[in-house]
C-alpha cells in the first residue's frame, strides 16, 4: 500500500485507519460485489480467447476488435430503438435480444474469418497466427473509427448516449444491495454477476454435455488424435473460432452498459490486454482457470479502485499497474498458470 | 525506386544465405535437424566448402574482397539513395506545372501528393532504427519482444528528463549524446532485469510477460507526477538536442523542426540547409552507424549462434553454448538501439508522452514494418517503415498527400457527383483522408497471408534462389 | 482384392525422404508386423496410411479405393483405428468419454461401449476416472479399446509394448490376440519375439522400403537376413 512514487509516506495510524475501514462490512461488501461484476465480465471476454487458444494453439489478438464490435453494434441497437421514454423493463429485454443478436451475427463472422484467413496459415509458426489477427484487429478498429466519426460520434473516449441506455435502476445504487449490505454499490454490478453466472453456466454444459463440446476438450489435448479418430477437427476449429468471437462480442455488450468502459475504439487494445492477464493467470486453455483468474483481477481491479477513491493511495495508475503485475508475476511463479497443463501451448 | 534499396541483400553477404533457411522454416517448412548442425557445428566447414579453393589463402582473401566490394556496393546505392533524397524531392516537386492544350499537367503538385515529405523521412529513421532493434531480439533469436516500447520509451524520457535536469546526478546541460547513451545503457540494465525472469519462458508465453513489463513501466510512467507535471501528456525539453561530437560546437549540429541547427549558403555553394535538412542528415548517421554495428554483431559468431537459437534450442545448448546468456546479451543489445531510437525521437520533437513512446502500439508499430519489410532481415525493417511512412504521407493531409491533390486535380463537376446523398468528396474526406492505419491493417493482414517473408525477405530468397537450391545437397553431406 | 495396399508410397519430413517406394499388403484378417530399427519409417507408414502425413507420391488403397489426398477424418471414418506410440490418452476426459470421442455421431454409443467394456473389464471399474490417473497397462487397454470401437476393420498399432513392464506386456499381448481374431491388424513393434509371436506375416523395412518379408512362421531372431538388419 505504500507508494514510493509519489513520496507517500504510511504512518502507523494511516494503516490502522486503512484496516479499520477495508474491514468494515459494507466496505468489504462493496469490493467484493464490484469485483465480481467486473470479474463477470472479464470471464465472459476471456473464455472465448482461452477456448480459441487451447483448442487451436491461436493466441486472438483480434479479441478485443470484436468486443469493441459487439459494444457498437449494441450501442446502436439500443439507441435506435429506445427513446427516453421506454421503461426499464423494455431496456432489458431489448438489451438481452441484442445480447442474441450480436452473439449470432460475430459467431458467423468469426467463422467466416476463421474459414477464410486463419486456416490457410495453421501450419506456420504460432507467431503467424499473432500477427495476422492482430492485423485484423487493427482493421476492425481503423473501420470502427471511420464509421462511427462519418455518423458524428467521436471515437475516444467512449460513446455516452450508448452508455445512457441502461436503465436507471442499473446506473443508480441498487436497492436490493443497500437493503443487504446497507450500502450504496450501482445496480450494473449485480446484473452483471447474474449474467456472467448463467453465461459461464451455458459454456459449462456446452463443454460438458455436448457432443461439440467433448471434441473441443480432447481437441484441445490432441488434435491430431481427435482427427484420427475420425473427427473433422477443423470443423471444430471454425466453431470454436466462431464462438469465442461471439462470446467476446457479447462481453462487449456488457461493455456498453458498464459505468467504466462504454462503446469506444480503445476497447480494441484495453480489451485485450485485459483478456490476456485473465488468461494467463489461469492457464491458457483452461475454463475453470478462466474462472477463477477472472475472479481474482476483477476483485484486485476493486480493491485497488477502492484504496486510490479513498485516497488511501494518491497514485493514479494503481489499477491498472496492478493487474499488469498480477500478469508478470503469475507468469514468473507459475507460466502454465493457475489450472494450466505444464505442456499447454506446445501445439 | 524501391528497387535499389531493396536489391542489396542480395549481395549482402553469404552468412545470410544460409539465415534463408530460416526464413523459409518461419513460414512453415520445418527446418530439419542437421539444418542447424550446419550452422552451428560445422560453419566453418561450410564456409570453406562453399569456397572454390579452400587450401589457397589467395582465393579466400580474393573472395572476401569480392564479397565486400559486393556488400559496400550495395549499401552506397541505399546510402546514396537516402542521402540524395531530400534533393530528389526537390527537384521534383519544383517542376513547373505545363499546360498542354486541353488540360493541365502538374508534375510537382503530383510528386508532392506521393513522395514523403521530409518529416515523414525522418519519423522514417526512428521508427526504421527501433525496428531494427526489434527485429535484432525477435527476428534473429525467435523471441518475439512484445514489450519493446518500454526501451523506446526509456530513451525517450531519459534524454528529455535529464535536458531538464530530473535526473540524479546528472547536470542540466549534458549534451545530447551523453544522455542517449546513458538513456540507451539504462534501457540495457533494465532489458537484463526483464530478460532474467522471461527467458525462462518461451513462445507466447515469452510475448505475454515483456508485454506485462511493458505495460506497468507504460502505467507507472502514464502516472508519476516526477517526470511530467501532467504525466499523461508527458515531459517537454528545455532546450534543443544536439547530435553530434560532445563538447565540439561546431562538430554538433542541433535537431528539430523549429529548434534545429540551418545553414544558408553551404561552403558558398548557394545551398541552403533546413533545420529539418540538418535533423534529417544527423539523426540518418547515427541510425547508420547503429545499422552497421547491428550488422557486425549479427554477421559475427555471436550472431549466428542467435540464429541457431532460432532454428533450434535445445540444438544450440547441446552444442554447448550456454543460450540463456546469448539471449540476454542480444536482448540487452537490442534494448539498447531502441533506447537510442527512442531518444532521438523525442530529441527531434522536443518531447515525449507516454502514447507515443510506451505504448503497445509502438511496438505494434515496430511490428508491423518488421514484418513488411523482412522478418529476419536487418535492413527489412527500414524498408518496412519507409514503406510505412510514405503511406502516412500520402494519406494524409499534412504534407501533400493524396486527399488534397485528389481535391485540387479532380474537376469540381465528379468531386460533388452525389450517388445517394454522398459525394464523392466525402468519400476522399472518409476513407482516404488521414486513413493511413486502415490501409496499412490491409497491408499488414496481406503481407502475413502472401508474402510471409516481407519486402527483402522475399526478394532474396528469389535472388538467393540458387543458394537455397544447393543447400539441402550441403546438408546431405553433412548428415553421413 | 487385399484389404490394404500401399503401392510405391514416398514419404517427406520438410525435406527428409523417410518412405523411399514403401510396397505392402495386408489381407483381410491378418496380422501384419512391421519390423526394423529406429526411424527406418515404420510410423510413417502408419502415418502415411492414415493420411496424418501425406505421401507425396504413390498410393495407399483401402478396399481398392485411393487413400491419397482424402483428409485424415475421413480414412478414420472408413474403419481404420489407431493405436499410436505413447498412448495418446486424452488425460483430462474420462475413460468414457475417451471411446466417446471415437464413436460416430450416427452410432449407437452404449452397445458399443458395453462391448469394449466386456472386452476389458478393468476399463469398466474405472470408467468416470480421467485417463490420466490410469495405469500404463489400463491407458493402452484403452487406446486398444478406443482404437477399435465403432468396428473398425483395420487397427493400426504403435509399440504396444513400450515403457510397460513384462507382466503388463503379457496381458497387452492377450487383448491384442483377442482383438486379432475379429479385427485385421498392422503392428509395429521392437520387441522381435513379441512382433512374430502376434504376426502371421511381417515386413522388414530399412531406409523406408520393405526388404524381406514372408510368414512369420519359423522365423527367429538369428535368422541371418533378418540380423542383417535388426542388429545395432
Amino acid at each position: 500500500m505504500i507508494d514510493p512514487l509519489t513520496h507517500a509516506t504510511v504512518d502507523a495510524p494511516m494503516l490502522a485507519d486503512t484496516l479499520s475501514r477495508f474491514f468494515q462490512p459494507d466496505t468489504l461488501a462493496r469490493i467484493l460485489i464490484e469485483g465480481l461484476g467486473k470479474a463477470a465480465i472479464y470471464f465472459i471476454i476471456a473464455i472465448g480467447l482461452t477456448l480459441v487458444f487451447g483448442l487451436m494453439g491461436i493466441l486472438n489478438f483480434a479479441h478485443g476488435a470484436f468486443a469493441m464490435v459487439g459494444a457498437y453494434i449494441g450501442g446502436v441497437i439500443m439507441v435506435v430503438a429506445l427513446s427516453s421514454a421506454s421503461g426499464a423493463f423494455t431496456r432489458i429485454a431489448l438489451f438481452i435480444v441484442v445480447v442474441a443478436v450480436v452473439f449470432a451475427l460475430l459467431t458467423a463472422a468469426g467463422s467466416a474469418l476463421e474459414i477464410k484467413l486463419v486456416r490457410p496459415i495453421y501450419d506456420r509458426t504460432p507467431m503467424y497466427q499473432i500477427l495476422l489477427t492482430f492485423g485484423v484487429g487493427l482493421i476492425l478498429e481503423e473501420l470502427a473509427r471511420i464509421i462511427v466519426s462519418s455518423r458524428g460520434i467521436q471515437p475516444e473516449p467512449t460513446w455516452s448516449a450508448a452508455q445512457a441506455t441502461i436503465p436507471g435502476f442499473l446506473s443508480g445504487p441498487s436497492d436490493v444491495l443497500n437493503s443487504l449490505f446497507g450500502v450504496n454499490i450501482r445496480g450494473f454490478y449485480l446484473f452483471a454477476i447474474v449474467s456472467g453466472a448463467i453465461l459461464a453456466v451455458a459454456v459449462y454444459l456446452f463443454l460438458t454435455r455436448t457432443l461439440y463440446g467433448l471434441y473441443i476438450r480432447a481437441g484441445s489435448e490432441d488434435p491430431e488424435m481427435v482427427e484420427a479418430l475420425g473427427i473433422d477437427v477443423r470443423k471444430a476449429f471454425t466453431i470454436v473460432f466462431g464462438l469465442g468471437t461471439g462470446l467476446a462480442a457479447v462481453g462487449g455488450v456488457f461493455l456498453m452498459w458498464d459505468p467504466t468502459w462504454g462503446p469506444s475504439v480503445m476497447l480494441n487494445l484495453d480489451v485485450l490486454l485485459y483478456a490476456f492477464v485473465v488468461v494467463v493467470i489461469g492457464g491458457l486453455g483452461s475454463f475453470k482457470g478462466t474462472l477463477v483468474a477472472a475472479v481474482i483481477v476483477g476483485v484486485a481491479d476493486s480493491f485497488t479502485t477502492w484504496l486510490f477513491n479513498t485516497g488511501i493511495v494518491a497514485f493514479s495508475g494503481l489499477p491498472e499497474v496492478t493487474i499488469f503485475l498480477l500478469l508478470v508475476i503469475a507468469l514468473i511463479i507459475r507460466p502454465q498458470g493457475l489450472y494450466g497443463v505444464e505442456e499447454v501451448g506446445g501445439h | 525506386m524501391a528497387i535499389s534499396p531493396t536489391r542489396r541483400p542480395d549481395g549482402d553477404d553469404d552468412t545470410d544465405a544460409r539465415g534463408d533457411g530460416g526464413t523459409e522454416s518461419a513460414s512453415g517448412q520445418p527446418a530439419t535437424d542437421s539444418l542447424e548442425e550446419s550452422q552451428v557445428a560445422t560453419d566453418t566447414t561450410e564456409r570453406t566448402t562453399m569456397t572454390e579453393e579452400p587450401g589457397g589463402d589467395d582465393a579466400e582473401g580474393a573472395h572476401w574482397t569480392v564479397q565486400y566490394a559486393r556488400d559496400h556496393l550495395a549499401h552506397v546505392l541505399v546510402i546514396g539513395f537516402f542521402a540524395l533524397y531530400p534533393g530528389l524531392v526537390a527537384v521534383l516537386t519544383g517542376i513547373p506545372a505545363l499546360d498542354i492544350g486541353f488540360t493541365t499537367v502538374d508534375p510537382g503538385a503530383f510528386f508532392d501528393a506521393f513522395l514523403p515529405a521530409m518529416t515523414f523521412m525522418i519519423a522514417m529513421l526512428f521508427l526504421g532504427l527501433f525496428a531494427m532493434s526489434f527485429d535484432f531480439i525477435s527476428g534473429y533469436t525467435g523471441y518475439l519482444s512484445f514489450g519493446h516500447a518500454a526501451f523506446y520509451g526509456i530513451g525517450a524520457y531519459v534524454v528529455v528528463m535529464a535536458a531538464n535536469g530530473d535526473i540524479p546526478i546528472v547536470p542540466e546541460g549534458t549534451p545530447f549524446m551523453l544522455t542517449l547513451l546513458l538513456g540507451a545503457t539504462v534501457a540495457f540494465l533494465v532489458a537484463l532485469a526483464i530478460g532474467a525472469v522471461s527467458f525462462r519462458l518461451t513462445g507466447v508465453y515469452f510475448a505475454m510477460i515483456t508485454l506485462g513489463f511493458a505495460q506497468v513501466i507504460y502505467e507507472l510512467v502514464r502516472n508519476w507526477d516526477y517526470v511530467a507535471t501532467n504525466p499523461q501528456e508527458g515531459p517537454s525539453m528545455s532546450g534543443a538536442a544536439e547530435i553530434g561530437i560532445p563538447y565540439v560546437d561546431s562538430l554538433s549540429f542541433a535537431i528539430g523542426r523549429l529548434a534545429g541547427d540551418s545553414f544558408e549558403n553551404v561552403l558558398g555553394l548557394g545551398i541552403d540547409i533546413s533545420a529539418t535538412l540538418t535533423s534529417y542528415y544527423a539523426i540518418g548517421l547515427v541510425v547508420l552507424g547503429c545499422y552497421f554495428a547491428m550488422q557486425r554483431i549479427i554477421h559475427s559468431p555471436f550472431g549466428r549462434v542467435m540464429i541457431a537459437i532460432r532454428e533450434n534450442e535445445e540444438r544450440a545448448r547441446a552444442v554447448g553454448y550456454n543460450v540463456f546468456w546469448y539471449k540476454m546479451a542480444a536482448f540487452g543489445m537490442s534494448a539498447f538501439f531502441a533506447a537510442i531510437a527512442g531518444a532521438m525521437f523525442a530529441g527531434y520533437r522536443g518531447s515525449a508522452s507516454p502514447d507515443s513512446t510506451f505504448y503497445f502500439l509502438v511496438t505494434a508499430d515496430a511490428l508491423i514494418v518488421t514484418i513488411v519489410g523482412g522478418i529476419g532481415t536487418l535492413a527489412g525493417p527500414l524498408f518496412g517503415s519507409f514503406f510505412f511512412e510514405s503511406l502516412e504521407d500520402i494519406l494524409s493531409s499534412q504534407q501533400g498527400g493524396l486527399a488534397p491533390y485528389l481535391r485540387e486535380t479532380l474537376p469540381e463537376a465528379m468531386l460533388s457527383a452525389d450517388v445517394a446523398g454522398i459525394t464523392f468528396l466525402d468519400v476522399i474526406n472518409t476513407v482516404v483522408d488521414g486513413r493511413a492505419p486502415l490501409y496499412l491493417g490491409i497491408v499488414f493482414v496481406l503481407f502475413v497471408l502472401f508474402v510471409p517473408n516481407g519486402l527483402l525477405g522475399s526478394v532474396r530468397d528469389r535472388l538467393g534462389g540458387t543458394v537455397a537450391k544447393r543447400l539441402p545437397a550441403h546438408l546431405e553431406r553433412y548428415r553421413k | 482384392m487385399s484389404l490394404l495396399e500401399l503401392e510405391d508410397v514416398h514419404t517427406y519430413y520438410g525435406e527428409s525422404h523417410i518412405l523411399q517406394g514403401m510396397n505392402l499388403t495386408v489381407e483381410e484378417g491378418e496380422v501384419v508386423a512391421l519390423i526394423g530399427r529406429n526411424g527406418v519409417g515404420k510410423t510413417t507408414t502408419l502415418r502415411s496410411i492414415l493420411q496424418l502425413t501425406a505421401p507425396r507420391s504413390g498410393s495407399v488403397r483401402f478396399r481398392g479405393e485411393d487413400l491419397t489426398g482424402n483428409p485424415t477424418h475421413e480414412v478414420a471414418d472408413r474403419g481404420i483405428g489407431w493405436v499410436p506410440e505413447d498412448r495418446r490418452m486424452f488425460g483430462y476426459l474420462t475413460v468414457e468419454e475417451n471411446l466417446r470421442v471415437a464413436i460416430d455421431p450416427d452410432q449407437e454409443v452404449e452397445p458399443l461401449r458395453d462391448e469394449m467394456f466386456d472386452l476389458f473389464p478393468d476399463l469398466a471399474r474405472f470408467r468416470e476416472k480421467e485417463a490420466r490417473n490410469l495405469s500404463g497397462g489400463q491407458q493402452q487397454m484403452l487406446a486398444i479399446a478406443r482404437g477399435i470401437v465403432g468396428d473398425n476393420e483395420l487397427l493400426l498399432v504403435d509399440e504396444p509394448s513400450e515403457g510397460l513392464a513384462p507382466l503388463i506386456v503379457e496381458q497387452v499381448v492377450e487383448a491384442l490376440r483377442e482383438v486379432s481374431t475379429e479385427t485385421t491388424m498392422v503392428l509395429v513393434e521392437q520387441n522381435f519375439p513379441l512382433a512374430m509371436d502376434l504376426a502371421d506375416r511381417f515386413y522388414l523395412i530399412d531406409h523406408g522400403t520393405v526388404v524381406e518379408s514372408g510368414p512369420t512362421e519359423g522365423v527367429t531372431a538369428d535368422d541371418e537376413r533378418i540380423q542383417r538388419y535388426l542388429a545395432a
